[in-house]
């Protein structure tokens, strides 16, 4: 049947605009056709699987920069933990007012629930109990009551005991300023009492029912951690840290000179290999062997890696509340 | 009778007639006789007289005035009372006591005492006064019965002063005998009933005059840290035309030609001054409860430590004033009466004292959890009943040991019709508790300075307007905002001293069942 014949509507060789930023590849389909004879065109066309080797190099070139960039990534990641702990060179206040916007969620990861930590909330107020002797002022504690105190909503007093007749003014205002709110006391998460008394070793009570106190000073600043941030999953670090904490109390702050000496020299050898005691992460062993070391001795014979990371705790931010006590 | 006389009727004899002689004989021999008898006596008076070098150094003079030095080895002047004498052949002991001291005495036959005079030192009778001139010696071994242990008298001379009676109705050694101790010996100790019907001797123990001191200190010191603060002493009346806090528990008084009440406590009159500007005020004196309560701790009349005050911005101000009072009576206790504590433990023992500063405030729902862990059910807004409240002492001493604390936050229903209810929450209201030893000692609150707002809780609580109309109009001219309490003078004396029964810090206690001495 013939058709109908309409003249050419628009011109035959028509060129089109190519763009100019493109790479141009050879047309795969048009050439292969027309440069080859029927029976060679099969021996360059692909075979199964077979990927073009230009293809190829791409795919390889890809990967490569992947992995170069993973690599950059971790790197970052790296120096950014220890931007966070300067050495002596940076700004004191410029470092207190960047940890200032969030030391607690930098440095204590990890979720915690009062409820199932200390039991429901029967409609009062959960108030642990602290009877410390003003002679040995327990420095671990407040700071760690400072960082609650960023964390939840604490309402924290200090009591003199009738068996001390009088402390000294820096010992009743420890704990900071009385909160504005302290009158409601039902609007607080946590109640922090402190009570100076005569006491021969520190001492914790919070549920009287369920719950023997606790004594020691080591034992009261884990179960504080606790609240905090839990304990390191990993056994092995979680078994360091509590080390650390009880040479921090047992030998450092009770110790003879022998034993405070090794005790340094320990430090020392930890904080040549790890930023902090207990690997990348400030721990409860960091709070407690700064306390112990700054509290027990003079700061001029103490080695140099120690040295490096007493200032990075200092610059940290968490240690001014224990800083009257320390001159 | 001399010697003298007794030759001058022998010698008259000789001068008479026959007639008269034999008269006279008769006479004579009479005379004889009586002379003979009274020979006896001057010779033995003459002879005890001869042998009492000492008699001028014992009897019972008029009036002697003692003059006091006192050192080891002078010569000093003493008045006391007989505690005790005991004759020892040549020697008599005696202990003389002064309000709680007492001190070992010895009169011992020599050149400067006589057997007579020992004889009388240990006739004299137990509580009687007496002067004593001795010389103070120092003793090798110490006197453990006596609170002077280092010395004792040597007496030179002896004076009763006023004597008393062979028989008292109550030892004191009885009386101050711990009660343990007298049932594990078998020996006596005094029942409560006998002490108080003979008060004036029981007050002479050594416990007793502790106690009563301290009671003094406590007033003391109220009076004393209330007058810093700038608190106004005030006295308000006792007796009263309407009863202030429901009719039931008034003593009714016949006031000439009408009746008339005594006053429960002067709260309404403490307002009423808070209404006059005085700003901070407090009062002590008795107050009359016609409650017919025989407990321990409850008496028809008792002391009232009274504090109002008004406040500027929140009724803690008022708590935070009421427990530095206190703590400071405490401090001022455990400083300056050690002694007085340490003797009525050696009657009563207990534990001491202890106490918080500043002091520790719990509320209601706190202390409503504490006895819900503690296994007891309790309602919300259900008040505290005295076992409850005893267990809440004890919840509260194991956690913060504390013998002393606040309450706040009450539920509304159980307070009075004048508490202010809690602007935040309306099942609860501003008033607070405060507890020693797990016992209530102070029960205040914000009161209600608005007429409106007091008329409606009042009808609230379906009380007569009429009856408390005055009480109602003192608040018609503006009032500030203000709160107080009121603590029981005994009641803290009791509870701070670790004792079990308000009569033995009332002097002369009042109950239903006892209105003398």
């Amino acid at each position: 049947m013939s058709m109908y014949q309409v003249k050419p509507v628009c011109g035959s060789l028509l060129k089109p605009d190519l763009p100019t930023c493109m790479y141009t590849l050879p047309n795969i389909h048009g050439q292969q056709g027309n440069s080859c004879t029927s029976d060679l065109c099969s021996e360059h066309a692909l075979q199964n699987g077979e990927v073009d080797p230009a293809v190829k190099a791409l795919e390889a070139r890809q990967d490569e920069i992947l992995r170069k960039l993973y690599e950059l990534k971790a790197a970052v990641d790296g120096l950014a933990k220890t931007v966070t702990t300067p050495d002596a060179d940076l700004d004191l206040t410029v470092s207190s007012s960047l940890s200032s916007q969030s030391p607690s969620s930098t440095t204590f990861t990890g979720v915690t629930n009062l409820d199932t930590l200390l039991g429901k909330d029967l409609g009062a107020l959960r108030d642990i109990v602290i009877n410390a002797n003003p002679a040995q002022p327990p420095l671990t504690l407040m700071v760690l009551h400072s960082v609650l105190c960023q964390r939840y909503r604490v309402l924290s007093t200090v009591h003199v005991h009738s068996s001390v007749s009088n402390v000294p003014p820096q010992l009743l205002s420890c704990l900071g300023p009385r909160h504005a709110d302290s009158y409601a006391r039902q609007m607080f998460q946590l109640g922090f009492t402190l009570i100076w008394k005569d006491v021969p070793k520190l001492q914790m009570k919070f549920s009287v029912q369920n719950m023997c106190p606790i004594e020691g000073e080591a034992n009261v600043a884990r179960f504080l951690f606790k609240l905090l941030s839990p304990y390191p999953s990993d056994a092995a670090l979680a078994t360091l840290v509590d080390s650390w904490v009880d040479m921090a109390f047992f030998q450092l702050a009770e110790g003879s000179a022998k034993e405070r000496a090794a005790v340094l020299r320990a430090l020392n050898s930890a904080l040549g290999r790890s930023p902090w005691l207990a690997g990348q992460e400030f721990s409860l062993a960091d709070m407690a062997c700064y306390c112990c070391v700054l509290q027990s001795g003079p700061a001029s014979s103490t080695p140099s890696n120690v040295q490096r990371w007493l200032k990075s705790c200092e610059n940290l931010g968490h240690f001014s509340p224990a800083k009257p006590f320390l001159q | 009778m001399t010697k003298d006389e007794v030759q001058g009727a022998t010698e008259e004899e000789q001068a008479q007639s026959k007639k008269g002689l034999k008269k006279q004989q008769k006479e004579a021999e009479k005379a004889a006789k009586k002379a003979e008898k009274q020979a006896k006596l001057a010779a033995d008076q003459q002879g005890s007289e001869e042998e009492d070098f000492a008699k001028d150094r014992y009897g019972v003079p008029l009036m002697v005035l003692p003059t006091k030095t006192g050192l080891v080895d002078q010569l000093i002047w003493l008045r006391a009372r007989v505690h005790t004498s005991r004759a020892k052949g040549k020697q008599c002991f005696l202990v003389l006591r002064q309000q709680q001291f007492n001190v070992q005495a010895l009169v011992a036959v020599g050149d400067r005492a006589s057997k007579q005079m020992v004889k009388f030192a240990a006739n004299i009778t137990k509580e009687s006064i007496v002067d004593v001139e001795a010389s103070v010696r120092k003793v090798e071994q110490k006197i453990e019965s006596c609170t002077q242990q280092d010395v004792e008298l040597h007496i030179e001379r002896i004076f009763v002063i006023s004597q008393s009676e062979a028989r008292l109705p109550l030892q004191l050694e009885d009386a101050v005998r711990p009660d343990g101790e007298g049932e594990e010996e078998g020996r006596a100790t005094v029942n409560q009933d006998t002490k108080l019907d003979n008060r004036v001797i029981d007050l002479r123990t050594t416990t007793s005059q502790a106690i009563f001191r301290l009671q003094s200190g406590v007033c003391k010191l109220f009076r004393d840290t209330l007058t810093n603060k700038g608190f106004v002493e005030i006295q308000t009346p006792k007796i009263i035309s309407a009863a202030s806090e429901g009719g039931a528990n008034v003593f009714t008084v016949s006031y000439f030609k009408t009746s008339a009440y005594l006053a429960q406590s002067p709260q309404l009159y403490k307002q009423m001054c808070i209404c006059a500007d005085f700003d901070k005020v407090f009062c002590v004196g008795p107050v009359f409860r016609a409650e017919d309560s025989n407990t321990h701790r409850h008496l028809t009349e008792f002391v009232g430590l009274d504090i109002e005050m008004a406040f500027s911005y929140h009724y803690h101000e008022v708590i935070d004033s009421i427990t530095d009072t206190m703590v400071q009576i405490f401090k001022g206790l455990r400083d300056n009466f050690q002694t007085e504590i340490l003797t009525v433990n050696k009657q009563y023992p207990s534990e001491p004292f202890k106490f918080l500063e500043p002091t520790l405030r719990l509320e209601y729902t706190e202390a409503l959890a504490m006895l819900h862990q503690a296994g007891v059910e309790m309602g919300d807004e259900e008040d505290l009943s005295t076992p409850n409240e005893k267990l809440l002492g004890r919840l509260v001493k194991e956690k913060y040991d504390t013998d002393f604390y606040v309450l706040d936050k009450y539920p509304l229903a159980v307070r009075p019709f004048y508490t202010m209810p809690d602007p935040n929450n309306a099942k609860y209201s501003n008033s607070y508790d405060m507890f020693m030893r797990g016992e209530e000692i102070l029960s205040g609150a914000q009161r209600v300075h608005d007429a409106q707002l007091l008329t409606e809780r009042a009808m609230h609580h379906q009380i007569d307007l009429e009856k408390i109309k005055s009480y109602i109009d003192s608040f018609r001219y503006g009032a500030p905002p203000h709160g107080g309490g009121g603590i029981g003078l005994e009641r803290v004396c009791m509870l701070y001293l670790g004792l079990h029964n308000i009569r033995q810090t009332s002097m002369f206690p009042r109950d239903p069942k006892r209105l003398t001495p």
